[in-house]
This record gives C-alpha cells, structure tokens and sequence, in this order.
C-alpha cells in the first residue's frame, strides 16, 4: 500500500488529518482545473472548496481500485459543468482583472519581452477557453494541465475514449479557427523559431 | 488546400520521423489553418497550472466546520418535525377513543376487559389446534422431506443474499 492509498483508508476511518492532506496534495490540480473551467478565481475558489466537501462526503464510496486523482478531477470536472450549464444564460467577463492570481514571470525566461508575450498568449487562451463546450474544456483541461490519458479522461468525464478522442479534435479545431481570426500575425511571426512539440 | 495528413498528426500528437517534421514544416509555412492548430497546440502545452491563494486547506476546515453544523441543525429539525408530526397524527386518531374514555370510563372499561378475555380464549383456542396438528402432521410426510426443506430454505437464503450483494454494490462517481 503506497502512502496515498494509506491517508486515503485513514480518511475512509475518519481522521480530519489523513484528509487534509489529501487536500494540501491534490488543491492545486484541483483549483487550477476549475480555474481553467470557470474563468474567474472567486468561483474556483469556491467550486475547489465545494469539490473537496463532496469527496469529504462520499469518500466512503470511493473504489479503491481506481485512481483517486481521476476520481478526484472527475468529480470537480462535473461540479464544473453543472455549473456551467445553470449559468449559460448570465454572461461574464473574463478580462483579467486585479483578482486574476498572477502568472508571476518565469525568471528562466530568456528575456522579458518574450515572456510578456508568452503571458498574453496565455491569457488568450484562457479567454478563448470560455467560448468552448463545458465538457470539450473539460477533456482538454484534464489533457493538457493533468496529463490525463484519454482513458482517464473517459473514466472523469463518463464518456467512451473515441468520444473523448472526438471531443479532443474539435475543441483544438474550434480553439485554432478563434486563435488564426483573432491573432492573424501571429502565423508570419511564430514560423522562424519551429514549434518544439513535432 | 488539403490538410491530411498533417492535421491528423498534429491531433493525434502523432511521433513523427525526420522527413514527416520536414513535411510538416513546408506545410506550415503555406498553411495558416494548419499553422494555428501548432499554436494552439504549443500554447496549451506551454499553459502554467495555477495554484489557489495561500491558506486554502485552513478556508475548507472552516467550511467543513459550518456545513457540519448546517447538518447536525437540519438533523435536529427534522426529528423535532417527525415527533411533532407522529405526536399529532396520532393524537387525531385517537381522539374518537378518548373522547369514549373521557365521557363514561367505567362502560370503556369493562368493554376492554372483555375484549381482552375474549382474545385471551381465542389465543388458547388457536394454540390447541395447532399442538394437534404438529402431533398430527408428522405421521403423514415422508422422512425425507425435512433434509430437502432445509436445503430449499439455504438455497433461498444464499439467492437472496447475492440479490442483496449485487444490488447495493456501491457504484463510483458522484
């Protein structure tokens, strides 16, 4: 049994302790998922704190043999959707505002002017983020900023993996038709230095 | 413009081998669709995860603390609501009755008593007959038929128990 799996069966017998860390170990997967669905800090504050409650509730019913970081993001992804569709009809804005946490600048950077460009294109693709479906944001969250296989993602998202796969494919096609209309320089600019990931 | 199969490496995050990187490459130069997917793609890859502001396992302890109390408020509710509503509903039911008691307790009395005995006596009654009959019955079933009810009764019991089992089997997801 490896650590995890200990403070989870300690959790499981109720001690508080073996559950908060739990929570000191899993907050940032967790909130960042529901930053990333959400938009806005304050409400993935609160869907973070509410996800947690909900594992705290039901942590009795957890299948030991699953892993609990997909159980865990499945069930903040869900909390997320959920809440996404009871609010469709209110609009927000996502501009970054004074309660955005801060992308503090990456010191390893290797000049300021890239950086600040790299954390414009990063804010982009937060607001771009938005205009997605709730479930194709959420199989890309858990794809790009967890890692997350496709098989994982269909265990978090309760769909099959070509469903997944599907889901995938449009949202980075829907995601590229914004990014070329709205940044139509930035094709001529980017060719000179290749992208590392092909 | 044709886009395969470049798109499709590109979406499958396919491992692609020194000539198809070239290809892609002269494809990207030409191609502004294709060239977004690889942005796209990059800036996702490239994303910072953010974390939560200092202090949010103390902020779940206090939410934790207030829901617990939310909880244990609606438990005592709710049980001060069920005897109020069960004292109540019976109290109606039985108002007929003790409005008899009330009015001439010593008729409601003895009325009681009489019921009483008479239950006593049928009680009695239905006990003889069946000493007679367990006297009785024995006589006209087959030895063998006791090991084979006893067998029927643990075959039922082990179906029923695995009825049980599969159905509470505790399903994942919240």
């Amino acid at each position: 049994m490896n650590d995890e799996m200990a403070w989870i069966v300690q959790a499981q017998r109720g001690s508080d302790e073996a559950f908060t860390v739990l929570v000191e170990a899993y907050q940032t997967p967790v909130y960042n998922l529901c930053y990333r669905m959400l938009g806005e800090p304050e409400a993935a504050e609160d869907a973070a704190q509410e996800t947690f409650l909900k594992v705290y509730q039901n942590l009795a019913r957890y299948d030991r043999e699953r892993s609990f970081a997909t159980w865990l993001l499945s069930i903040a992804a869900h909390y997320c959707i959920d809440r996404l569709r009871r609010r469709r009809f209110v609009s927000f804005s996502i501009d970054e505002d004074e309660d955005t946490p801060l992308e503090l600048p990456d010191r390893s950077a290797p000049d300021p002017e890239t950086e600040t460009e790299r954390r414009q294109e990063q804010a982009h693709l937060h607001q771009l983020l938005q205009s997605l479906d709730p479930t194709d944001r959420a199989a890309l969250v858990l794809r790009y900023w967890n890692d997350c296989s496709e098989i994982e993602i269909a265990q978090a998202l309760t769909l099959t993996v070509p469903a997944v796969k599907s889901r995938l494919h449009r949202a980075r096609r829907a995601l590229a038709k914004v990014w070329e209309e709205e940044t139509p320089s930035a094709h001529t600019e980017r060719m000179p230095h290749e992208s590392p990931a092909f | 413009m044709n886009h395969r199969p470049f798109e499709d490496w590109m979406l499958d995050d396919t491992d692609l081998t020194p000539e198809q990187k070239l290809e892609l490459q002269a494809h990207l130069r030409v191609c502004a669709q294709c060239a977004a997917l690889t942005d796209v793609n990059l800036v996702l890859r490239e994303a910072r995860v953010i974390s939560p502001a200092a202090g949010f396992t103390a902020r779940f302890h206090v939410r934790l603390t207030a829901q617990r109390q939310a909880q244990r408020k609606r438990m005592v509710w709710g049980f001060l609501i069920l005897v109020i509503s069960g004292v109540s509903i019976l109290s109606w039911f039985a108002w007929p009755l003790l409005r008899v008691v009330l009015d001439s307790p010593v008729e409601a009395l003895s009325t009681w008593l009489s019921y009483l005995l008479s239950l006593w006596f049928w009680l009695q009654a239905v006990g003889e007959a069946g000493a007679v009959l367990l006297r009785v019955i024995p006589t006209f079933v087959p030895p063998y038929f006791w090991p084979l009810a006893a067998l029927a009764f643990i075959g039922w019991s082990l179906l029923w128990a695995l009825s049980i089992w599969r159905f509470a089997k505790i399903p994942q997801g919240v």
